[in-house]
């Protein structure tokens, strides 16, 4: 029975990671911009959900549909205000903008963080879940919210494959992503591009800041590991690549449960950093990764 | 008297392998003390390879490189240059918060972690090699505040300082005007009769012939021509690589836009790279309908011109396009205007299909055209209709090439720039190319910017050619008229 | 004569005064917020070093402080003295340096800097592990102590951060300086020139990481408690970020004045309670898109008139 339960735990909590680093890796992938605030985004959506739903009784959709639009705000403002104007700084030279994209973010999400400290304090709080009750599965009693988050990550990764590889915005985000001069050579706004990005990044960030919010719960001291652990999966999967993303979301999010569950709970980061400094080492690109 | 006629540097049998793509294949040369070897060739033979293969930057995979005697191929970079190799980059990055004096201390400093402060006697040094240079008047002076000219003299100090045997320049002259070029002819001269043996590396003969007692040619990464400057401009091989075969020309049979307006008008463009000049007081004009072709050797400037057209590069000046300035327009704005340019580049989406390449082309044309633009150029290209779902990247350099052309029409372009869509391709899918440019020009009224090296490929099609020399342009005039004016000189 | 010309040395000159007589006009409550700013600002000169100096994103700077202090409460728990102490807390700090420069050898950018980060996150997780040993996320607390006065406490402090400016300052000016900043600059160049850029790297990485161990070391013993918020947690690291920003990179002495007012400003801030390290960040983050070469370098270092 455990290890029908392990992979059915692992299997949410991985289709979650999934969803939490996609957006991540599509930013970098397409915009070439490592978000350190990444952690700071979800936290916002997750918090500002659990906030609307518990407080404002608009119960769980309504408040995670203000999640995610907390989400989107805090991906916009994280661009406009930050991201864009160090990369349009002509005080910053061009080799030294991806430091400054990296210090910066980070500093950004520092400020996330503190703010939502301030505003909701570090407990940790839980959003209703979306789906209440629990249904045998096999023989495993699970909770159908985890079963809907998992559902809903999975239709969110199909829903976007559809837009990349069916839709003219998409076509143009690959493109982008392959060879951005060659778009603006074929009279293709760059900035435009970026622009359509950033709100998918943002409302995935969103989405999996009130998934989480709903599964695991969320505190404001979260913000360091959530970037550490989307950086990480998408390093593994190698940067820039969706599917090697998804793969690694997968391996860290059962490398966590089988840890978690057959060692000690407490030791549940520890895999997923001791493969990432592994494949560092061995194969730097990650799985997918080129170059 | 022995070792003033052992060479200095001796590379035999050099070989480096890129993936499938041999950069460099069995490259041999021998540089005795005092003597300028020049090592041309156009982008893309493999001549930058050499350099680097030499300074240990890459690591050949076979072959030797002696110096003096020793064999340093394979060493680590820092343990060849101690040997006795030095190199004056092209792009230099100097220290920017210390001054020029303190930049060429750098050089001369031991790779010790230990000693701590300079030897006194560094300072001097360093202050007699400021002056030898020409950089005395600015040696405390940072490196940002400096014109190019005497950033170049900083990397040539640089070098000097380290008072290698061996020392590679990477285009010397690149950048430079004409009066700064004999001043570092002169501190190259300087180099020789110091007895050190010096490698020019350069994109073409002309621009190092004063100076070099031998000349190895390079194109696909082989040796095509050695011996005298002179040798290798006379040379048959070396003459179909630059300019092609025999010059031909086909004048447009009715020309019917004489006296039409002017669809892109280019005066007085100056064009800077940093503090390096890329164009300077460049004009030309194409009228519609018009096919022009701007001839120059690789870094003359072709691609800088097509750039600041296309709004990829600021320059000063004017450019007008239908009596519309372009000064400071977003370039895909340009681009959707109807200058679409095929960059020498290509910049194709490699991981995409043929096909998808040149749906996005056509992204911004109504339905119904898109498909008959299509169905027209999978006509003028048939072999990319074979292609269409073949991802980009695994094409061949000539469809890769027809790819890019088909994407760029695929916007139905008002001008097409076409940026040397010869580079690097086999003399057979040249002929295909030129085919098809030539039906382009016969069955459509299209009008046409094509920038070549390759005087063969751009004459036969062209309407007026310009020629661009070191940033500026030289001659303008008829095709029929080129091979007796500029004809010999061009090389 | 042009140095003389400059407002930044005679700033620092004044500083430097304040800061000697500091114990004849301070209580000893500014004395204790002092001696914890000067600490901070060996930590922020060491990683100047590697972050300004040889060009590495190093993002773990906590790794090496980390391991120093931890390793030096441990021997202390062990019953070495102090001086033993730091000493070992400094041997294990360059080890530390040395497993991060491996990766640094072989990493560029980002993917160097996420390294660093994971490092950190290790050394946490195993804090929190192995809490019978380390305390955990209470902290460890070790049975010697600096002196329990603040005025010697601070003479400690000021003198660790007078000896390691001069050390670290003329490093960073002398060859092996130029030599760094070569290699951060341009990897290839500096080759080129003869430079072995893997030895240098080697080297800054042990000398950053040599001071932040001893810093490491002497903040638990002036505290009395080794603890993840002092000398591990990742809000370090960005205060450490911040220092050096504010100061401007690759000064050395700006790291040391952007360390201080940091601390000082944290105190400054302290009514806004929570919101203290909020306006630090967004302060910093204005810093790097307007001024990103320091709000105070620009004194210590003008720009050429021309």
């Amino acid at each position: 029975m455990r290890g029908l339960q392990i992979l059915i735990d692992g299997f949410a909590i991985s289709s979650l990671y999934g969803i939490g680093a996609l957006g991540f890796t599509l930013l970098f992938g397409v915009c070439g911009v490592l978000n350190l605030a990444h952690g700071g985004i979800i936290l916002v959506a997750g918090l500002f959900g659990w906030w609307f739903a518990s407080e404002y009784g608009i119960g769980p959709y309504g408040g995670a549909a203000i999640g995610i639009l907390a989400g989107l705000i805090a991906s916009y403002i994280t661009y406009f205000l930050v991201v864009r104007p160090i990369q349009r700084s002509r005080a910053i030279p061009k080799s030294e903008e991806e430091i400054f994209v990296l210090t910066g973010t980070l500093l950004w999400g520092v400020m996330i963080q503190d703010g939502m400290d301030y505003l909701f304090s570090n407990n940790p709080v839980t959003m209703q879940p979306l789906l209440p009750g629990v249904i045998n599965l096999f023989g495993v009693r699970t909770p159908r919210n985890e079963l809907l988050i998992a559902g809903i990550c999975w239709a969110v990764i199909g829903l976007l494959y559809l837009l990349v590889n069916h839709t003219r915005i998409g076509k143009q985000l690959l493109a982008a992503a392959i060879n951005p001069r060659g778009l603006t050579l074929l009279g293709f706004q760059l900035s435009r591009i970026y622009l359509v990005v950033w709100t998918i990044y943002g409302l995935l960030a969103g989405l999996a800041g009130v998934l989480l919010a709903s599964f695991f719960g969320v505190s404001s001291d979260n913000a360091g590991n959530l970037t550490a652990s989307a950086f990480t999966i998408v390093i593994l999967g190698g940067l820039g690549s969706v599917s090697g993303s998804l793969i690694a979301a997968y391996v860290v999010g059962y490398a966590e449960t089988l840890t978690a569950y057959l060692l000690a709970p407490t030791l549940r980061p520890i895999p997923a950093l001791l493969i990432l400094i592994l494949v560092l080492y061995i194969r730097p690109r990650g799985f997918l990764g080129r170059r | 008297m022995m070792l003033a006629t052992a060479p200095t540097l001796d590379v035999s049998g050099l070989t480096k392998r890129f993936g499938g793509l041999i950069a460099v294949k069995e490259i041999g040369f021998t540089i005795a003390p005092g003597e300028i070897l020049g090592l041309i060739g156009p982008n893309g033979s493999g001549k930058s390879t050499v350099m680097k293969l030499i300074m240990g930057i890459e690591r050949p995979d076979a072959g030797t490189v002696k110096l003096a005697g020793t064999d340093i191929a394979g060493w680590p970079t820092h343990r060849i240059a101690r040997q006795g190799v030095g190199m004056v980059f092209q792009h230099s990055r100097p220290l920017p918060r210390q001054t020029v004096l303190e930049n060429i201390k750098l050089a001369l400093l031991p790779d010790s972690l230990f000693r701590l402060a300079a030897e006194p006697h560094v300072d001097h040094r360093a202050r007699e090699i400021a002056e030898r240079v020409g950089l005395g008047a600015v040696m405390h002076r940072r490196p940002p505040t400096l014109p190019f000219a005497d950033l170049r003299r900083l990397e040539m100090a640089k070098a000097l300082a380290r008072n290698p045997k061996v020392v590679l320049v990477d285009e010397p002259f690149a950048g430079l005007t004409s009066g700064e070029v004999a001043v570092f002819s002169e501190l190259i001269e300087g180099f020789r009769r110091e007895g050190h043996a010096v490698l020019l590396v350069d994109h073409n003969v002309k621009s190092v012939a004063a100076m070099v007692d031998r000349v190895l040619a390079m194109y696909l990464g082989q040796r095509i021509a050695e011996g005298t400057a002179e040798e290798v401009m006379r040379d048959e091989t070396v003459r179909r690589v630059y300019i092609g075969g025999k010059i031909e020309a086909h004048p447009r049979k009715e020309l019917d836009n004489k006296g039409g307006e002017a669809l892109l008008d280019v005066r007085g463009v100056d064009v800077f790279y940093g503090k390096a000049r890329a164009l300077q007081e460049v004009s030309l004009h194409v009228n519609t309908g018009e096919f022009v072709s701007v001839v120059g050797l690789n870094g003359a400037g072709k691609t800088t011109l097509f750039n600041a057209i296309s709004g990829l590069v600021p320059f000063a000046g004017d450019i007008h396009w239908s009596g519309n300035s372009l000064n400071g327009r977003d370039p895909a704005r340009i681009a959707r205007e109807g200058i679409v340019q095929c960059p020498e580049t290509r910049e194709l989406f490699g991981d995409m299909s043929v096909r998808e390449n040149l749906d996005l082309g056509g992204q911004h044309l109504p339905r119904a055209h898109r498909e008959e633009q299509l169905n027209w150029l999978l006509d003028l290209f048939p072999i990319l209709r074979e292609r269409q779902h073949q991802q980009a990247v695994t094409l061949s350099g000539g469809e890769q090439q027809m790819l890019a052309i088909a994407r760029a029409l695929m916007m139905r372009p008002k001008l097409l720039i076409l940026d040397e869509p010869t580079l690097g391709l086999a003399p057979v899918i040249l002929e295909q190319l030129s085919n098809a440019l030539g039906r382009l020009r016969e069955t459509t009224p299209i009008t046409v910017l094509l920038g070549e090296q390759n005087v063969t490929f751009a004459l036969p099609h062209a309407d007026r050619v310009y020629v661009l020399e070191h940033a500026r342009v030289v001659w303008e005039g008829d095709p029929e008229r080129f091979a007796a004016e500029m004809g010999a000189g061009y090389l | 004569m042009t140095l003389l010309r400059r407002p930044g040395p005679w700033i620092g000159l004044l500083l430097v005064l304040l800061a000697a007589t500091a114990p004849g006009w301070l209580g000893a409550y500014y004395l204790g917020v002092l001696s914890t700013a000067y600490y901070f600002g060996v930590f922020a000169m060491s990683w100047d070093l590697l972050f300004g100096f040889a060009g590495e994103v190093n993002f773990g700077p906590t790794f090496m402080i980390g391991t120093g202090a931890y390793a030096a409460g441990l021997m202390n728990n062990a019953g070495f003295g102090i001086p033993l102490c730091i000493a070992g807390g400094a041997a294990a700090a360059v080890v530390g340096g040395l497993i991060l420069a491996l990766p640094a050898l072989r990493l560029r950018g980002p993917y160097f800097g996420l390294v660093t980060l994971v490092a950190v996150l290790l050394l946490l997780d195993c804090i929190v592990i192995f809490a019978g040993v380390t305390g955990g996320e209470i902290g460890m607390m070790v049975p010697s102590i600096l002196s329990v006065s603040a005025v010697t406490n601070y003479w400690y402090a000021f003198g660790f951060l007078a000896i390691s400016a001069v050390i670290l300052f003329g490093l960073s000016r002398s060859s092996l300086g130029l030599i760094l900043q070569a290699t951060g600059q341009d990897r290839i160049g500096a080759a080129a020139l003869g430079f072995n850029v893997t030895k240098h790297k080697l080297a800054a990485f042990c000398i950053s990481a040599l001071f932040s161990g001893v810093a490491g070391a002497m903040i638990t013993f002036y505290e009395g408690i080794a603890s993840v918020d002092t000398v591990v947690s990742l809000a370090l690291t960005v205060q450490i970020v911040i220092a050096v920003v504010f100061g401007g990179r690759r000064t050395i002495v700006g790291a040391i004045i952007g360390g201080i007012f940091l601390i000082l400003f944290n105190e400054l801030l302290r009514p806004l309670g929570q919101l203290n390290s909020l306006v630090v960040s967004g302060i910093a983050l204005v810093v790097i898109i307007f001024f990103p070469d320091g709000a105070l370098g620009w004194m210590f270092h003008s720009r050429d008139e021309s």
